[in-house]
């Protein structure tokens, strides 16, 4: 075995050197074989016996003494059946509650009955721009065949100067 | 009165934690006590570090199935123990001690004079070891225990096992040095 092998750390092994490292380690084993005084255990126990001992922690749950909450199952159970309580009320609460969608229309307060408040015959108008009032119906859009007709009509009514037609614009310089 | 089935269980648990536990003292008592007086140099003072481990150890009997080597395990609760009284108690000095110890450590069949020289010799020897340095000064001791495997050392100490045997290797060199100093200023 490797620890009998390492008994007391093989000392005489010829680590280190010299008579005096042997002389302490000799000095030290005689030191470390002393016995023990007599009567040594007694009193270590007699000792243990005077201390006050710490007091025992309650058991869960404290409940009867002789019933069924004794036995190891039915307190699983029992703990089981109140997660599952606990779990489903706040799954029933979660899908109850949804969250509310945004309304499509303005619904209006319903017309007060005979003896109740009534709306003073208020109309709500709505906000309006003021804009351009037109005094006559929009032209019809012209047609492309007839913009071409005229841009024709133009083309011919233009004065000819040696042979080439008169630059209606200026040239960029 | 009808009694609780857990109050018995409690009753029996702690019945078997208590027999665990004197068990422990008549095994290792004498050891923790030859642990405690390599350091203390003291019969009382040895013996109080002994009774405050086990009183320790009853504190903590809840763990005690949970320990692999309960000799190691004591031994270094009562090492602890030693270190720290011998810390408090640092302004004592130590050369009554040494004197008293080398009187009393075992010299059969040596005459009077023979066993005046050797205690003189054991006195000198312990007063160079207490000029150790403490890392090579506490493996040196606790290596002289026979039973203690370097192993075990290392785990009293909290230290690896490559340590142990480096420390040994010097404190051993610096023991030769220190007796071979003091023999040539003689």
């Amino acid at each position: 075995m490797n620890s009998h092998s390492q008994k007391g750390l093989d000392l005489k092994s010829g680590l280190g050197s010299g008579a005096g490292a042997g002389d302490a380690e000799a000095t030290l084993r005689l030191i470390a074989g002393l016995s023990a005084p007599l009567g040594l255990e007694e009193r270590v126990k007699a000792a243990l016996h005077e201390v006050p001992r710490s007091g025992s922690l309650l058991h869960w749950p404290a409940g009867p003494r002789s019933g069924w909450m004794q036995s190891t199952w039915a307190r699983t159970a029992a703990a089981a059946a109140i997660v599952f309580v606990v779990a489903g009320g706040g799954w029933e609460v979660y899908s109850r509650v949804q969250p509310a969608e945004p309304p499509n229309a303005i619904a209006l307060p319903p017309v007060a009955a005979h003896g109740g408040f009534s709306s003073a015959n208020a109309i709500r108008t709505p906000r309006t721009l003021n804009g351009t009032v037109l005094t006559h119906p929009l032209a019809a859009p012209a047609r492309p065949d007839a913009i071409a007709e005229k841009k024709q009509a133009d083309r011919a009514k233009k004065p000819v100067k040696n042979g080439k037609a008169e630059a209606t614009e200026p040239i960029a310089p | 009165m009808e009694i609780a089935p857990s109050a018995v269980q409690d009753e029996a648990r702690q019945q078997v934690e208590e027999e665990a536990l004197e068990a422990l003292v008549g095994q290792y008592a004498s050891t923790l006590y030859r642990v405690a007086f390599s350091i203390l140099r003291n019969p009382s003072d040895a013996e109080d570090a002994v009774q405050e481990a086990f009183v320790r150890v009853l504190r903590h009997r809840d763990t005690l199935g949970e320990i692999r080597d309960h000799r190691v395990w004591l031994i270094r609760i009562v090492w602890n123990i030693v270190l720290d009284r011998k810390r408090r108690a640092k302004t004592r000095p130590e050369t009554d001690d040494v004197a008293e110890l080398a009187r009393v450590l075992p010299a059969d069949g040596l005459s009077a004079e023979q066993r005046a020289a050797a205690a003189q010799h054991r006195a000198h020897v312990l007063s160079c070891v207490d000029r150790l340095p403490t890392k090579e000064r506490e493996v040196m001791v606790l290596s002289a225990f026979e039973e203690l495997t370097s192993v075990e050392i290392a785990s009293v100490l909290g230290i690896t096992e490559s340590s142990v045997r480096s420390r040994i290797f010097r404190a051993r060199n610096l023991m030769a040095d220190l007796l071979q100093h003091s023999r040539s200023l003689r």
